[in-house]
């Protein structure tokens, strides 16, 4: 058994200010890319592509209908208030795909160590903790839908940890990513 | 230095068994009338693997699973149907993966294993149990439970499965508003 030795308070004190900063904030990265030669303006309709089978990596959310329900809804309402009309899918001239993939991260915690991890026998660099959490990648394409060529994908990074397993902090993380990534498409005038 | 040495058991059999705390949790179609309905059948035999061969076809597990849930729903006033209209079929998808856990013990208190304050990266067995209840009407989920726990020294002791299936069913359920 190896024996335990302690941090100084301060450092165990900014150890757990940086996790809950980590976890507690579900960090998102936010991006997205437009074919070359493009042109976004020219597509006014659109429609949700064909449910077929929902696979995310997360047991939970496969084939879930609570979260696809309402990742469409959002979907249709970010949309629409950029300009975009629904219609039928034999008529649309945008089809829109979306897909979610859940997997486990390791990661340090930089904040942690800039500030330095110091125990009570020195500074020390492996004191770096490291942080378990349910990464999540939430990518919505738009395909044209005469060419099925990709016209547009936005995708957010961000951490599911803690939002699964409630539904209502689901459905909240779910509208604002969708608002986040679609903020990236440009705005019909 | 008696204390210390409790303290020191403890935090580490904590960062030991802390992954194989069940979880449990569920969705629910909003302002969805359980009311609605009163029975319920088994739905098609879940067709996905579950990721572990000595789960795959387990007749054992499947009677555990099965007996466990009608339980739940007799409890609940659900009655298994009688004819072939029952107004819910319900499915059932055990998973299993590889997962890591961090001592988060140890991470959480400023504890260290060893000169290097290492924190203790664990492997373990996960599996996930989830449960649908689905509107023969509509043919859509009203309500998904699952439940989720290291399954280590479960597949290969019937007594603990038994005894896990039971937990889990019993406290997703617990999830499930009581019918009017």
């Amino acid at each position: 058994m190896y024996p335990f030795r302690q941090i100084r308070p301060f450092a165990a004190t900014m150890a757990l200010a940086a996790a809950v900063a980590f976890t507690g904030c579900a960090a998102t990265n936010v991006n997205s890319y437009l074919a070359r030669q493009a042109d976004i303006t020219r597509y006014h309709t659109f429609a949700l592509a064909a449910p077929g089978r929902f696979e995310t990596g997360d047991p939970r959310l496969d084939n879930n209908p609570f979260f696809q329900d309402r990742a469409q809804a959002a979907i249709e309402k970010e949309l629409a208030g950029r300009g975009f009309a629904k219609v039928p899918a034999g008529s649309a001239a945008l089809i829109v795909h979306y897909y979610l993939s859940v997997k486990q991260q390791v990661t340090g915690n930089h904040a942690e160590a800039q500030y330095g991890s110091e125990n009570q026998y020195g500074s020390c660099a492996g004191c770096t903790p490291r942080y378990v959490s349910d990464a999540d990648t939430l990518v919505i394409d738009l395909v044209d839908a005469r060419t099925e060529q990709l016209v547009w994908r936005g995708w957010v990074e961000g951490n599911a940890q803690g939002a699964i397993d409630d539904q209502r902090v689901m459905e909240q993380r779910i509208d604002k990513a969708i608002a986040r990534i679609l903020t990236k498409l440009p705005r019909l005038s | 230095m008696r204390l210390l040495r409790w303290t020191t058991l403890t935090l580490a059999t904590i960062a030991v068994t802390g992954c194989a705390t069940m979880t449990v949790s569920s969705h629910i179609q909003n302002g969805i009338d359980l009311g609605r309905y009163r029975t319920y059948d088994w739905g098609p035999a879940d067709a996905l693997p579950t990721g572990d061969p000595r789960l795959d076809k387990d007749a054992f597990f499947q009677d555990q699973m099965q007996g466990a849930v009608e339980r739940q729903m007799a409890a609940k006033g659900f009655a298994r149907a009688e004819d072939d209209h029952p107004d819910l079929l319900i499915h059932y998808h055990a998973n299993v993966t590889q997962r890591i856990d961090i001592a988060a013990a140890d991470r959480e208190r400023g504890y260290c294993y060893d000169d290097e304050c290492q924190t203790g990266v664990i492997e373990y067995e996960g599996g996930t149990l989830v449960l649908d209840l689905v509107d023969v009407a509509t043919n859509k989920v009203i309500w998904r439970g699952w439940a989720q726990q290291s399954v280590e020294r479960v597949l290969n002791n019937k007594d603990r499965m038994r005894q896990d299936i039971n937990e889990a069913v019993r406290r997703m359920f617990e999830r499930l508003p009581q019918p009017l």
